[in-house]
C-alpha cells in the first residue's frame, strides 16, 4: 500500500463492496439466462454455447468484466490476503439469494454442505492469498 | 450427479484457476518488458483461452444444475491453488491450510449428495 488511499466513490473500500454486488449479481444473472437456454440443444448442452442467445448472458458478460475492472482496482491499494477473505462474502451470499430470489429449493444436506465449505473457506482464504501472491 | 459431469466441474475449476495464474503473469512481465514481449502476448492468450473455455462451461453446467449446488464446487478452487503451490513452489502445507481443505472438501461431498 505505497500510494495514497483516494476517497469519495474511488476509496478501494466501497469498492470492493461494488466488486461484491457484481460477483452475486453476475452469478445470478448466468444462473436466470442459462435456465432459459437449457432445453435448445440436447447434445451440446455441456459446452454452454447455446447460452449466448440469452440477452441475460450478455448482460453478465458486462458485469463480468466491470467486476474485473473493480478487482484489479481495489488489489492497487489493497493487499491480496486482506481483500481476498472480505470478498468471500459472496459465498454466503449467493447461496441466500438462490434461496430467497431464485426459489430454488435447498435440502437441510445441502445447506450443512454449504455451511462446510465456507468455514473452510474462511479457515483457509488469508493463506491461500498468500500463497497466490508467491504463485 | 454422473461421471461425466463431475469431470465438467473439475475442468471449469482447472481452466479457471490456470487461466487467473497466466493472466497474472503477463501481467508481471508486462509491468517489467510492456506489452511488445512476444511472451507476455502469449501469456495473456493463454490465460484468455483459458477463462473463455473455463466461462462456457460454468454456462452449460448452470443450464444442467441448481446455482446453490454448484456455487459450493468454487470452494475446490482453493485446493487446486494449493495443491499447485505445494507443487510448484514444494511448499509444506500448513496445518490451517490442512484443516481448512478437508472441511472444503467435506462440504462438497455433503452438496453433491444433496
Amino acid at each position: 500500500m505505497t500510494e495514497k488511499r483516494p476517497s469519495g466513490f474511488a476509496n478501494p473500500w466501497l469498492q470492493l463492496g461494488l466488486n461484491i454486488i457484481c460477483v452475486v449479481l453476475y452469478e445470478l444473472l448466468l444462473k436466470t439466462g442459462a435456465k432459459a437456454t437449457a432445453d435448445l440443444s440436447r447434445s451440446w448442452w455441456w459446452t454452454g454455447i447455446t447460452g449466448l442467445t440469452s440477452p441475460l448472458i450478455w448482460l453478465a458478460i458486462v458485469v463480468i468484466i466491470l467486476d474485473l475492472m473493480v478487482w484489479l482496482y481495489v488489489l492497487k491499494y489493497i493487499p491480496l490476503s486482506i481483500a481476498f477473505p472480505l470478498s468471500r462474502v459472496v459465498d454466503v451470499l449467493v447461496p441466500i439469494c438462490c434461496w430467497l430470489i431464485l426459489k430454488e429449493e435447498i435440502s437441510p444436506l445441502r445447506w450443512c454442505g454449504i455451511a462446510l465449505v465456507i468455514i473452510g473457506l474462511a479457515i483457509v482464504a488469508k493463506p491461500a492469498a498468500r500463497l497466490e501472491e508467491r504463485l | 450427479m454422473t461421471w461425466w459431469s463431475l469431470v465438467l466441474i473439475l475442468v471449469w475449476l482447472a481452466t479457471f484457476v490456470a487461466g487467473q495464474l497466466f493472466f497474472k503473469r503477463a501481467m508481471e512481465l508486462s509491468s517489467v518488458t510492456g506489452f511488445r514481449n512476444r511472451k507476455t502476448v502469449a501469456f495473456l492468450g493463454a490465460g484468455i483461452v483459458l477463462m473463455t473455455i473455463s466461462f462456457f462451461l460454468n454456462l452449460g453446467l448452470l443450464q444442467r444444475f441448481d446455482l446453490s449446488y454448484l456455487y459450493p464446487f468454487q470452494g475446490l478452487s482453493i485446493i487446486i491453488i494449493t495443491l499447485m503451490a505445494a507443487i510448484i513452489l514444494k511448499e509444506r502445507l500448513r496445518l490451517r491450510l490442512t484443516i481448512g481443505t478437508l472441511l472444503i472438501t467435506a462440504g462438497v461431498v455433503l452438496v453433491s449428495m444433496s
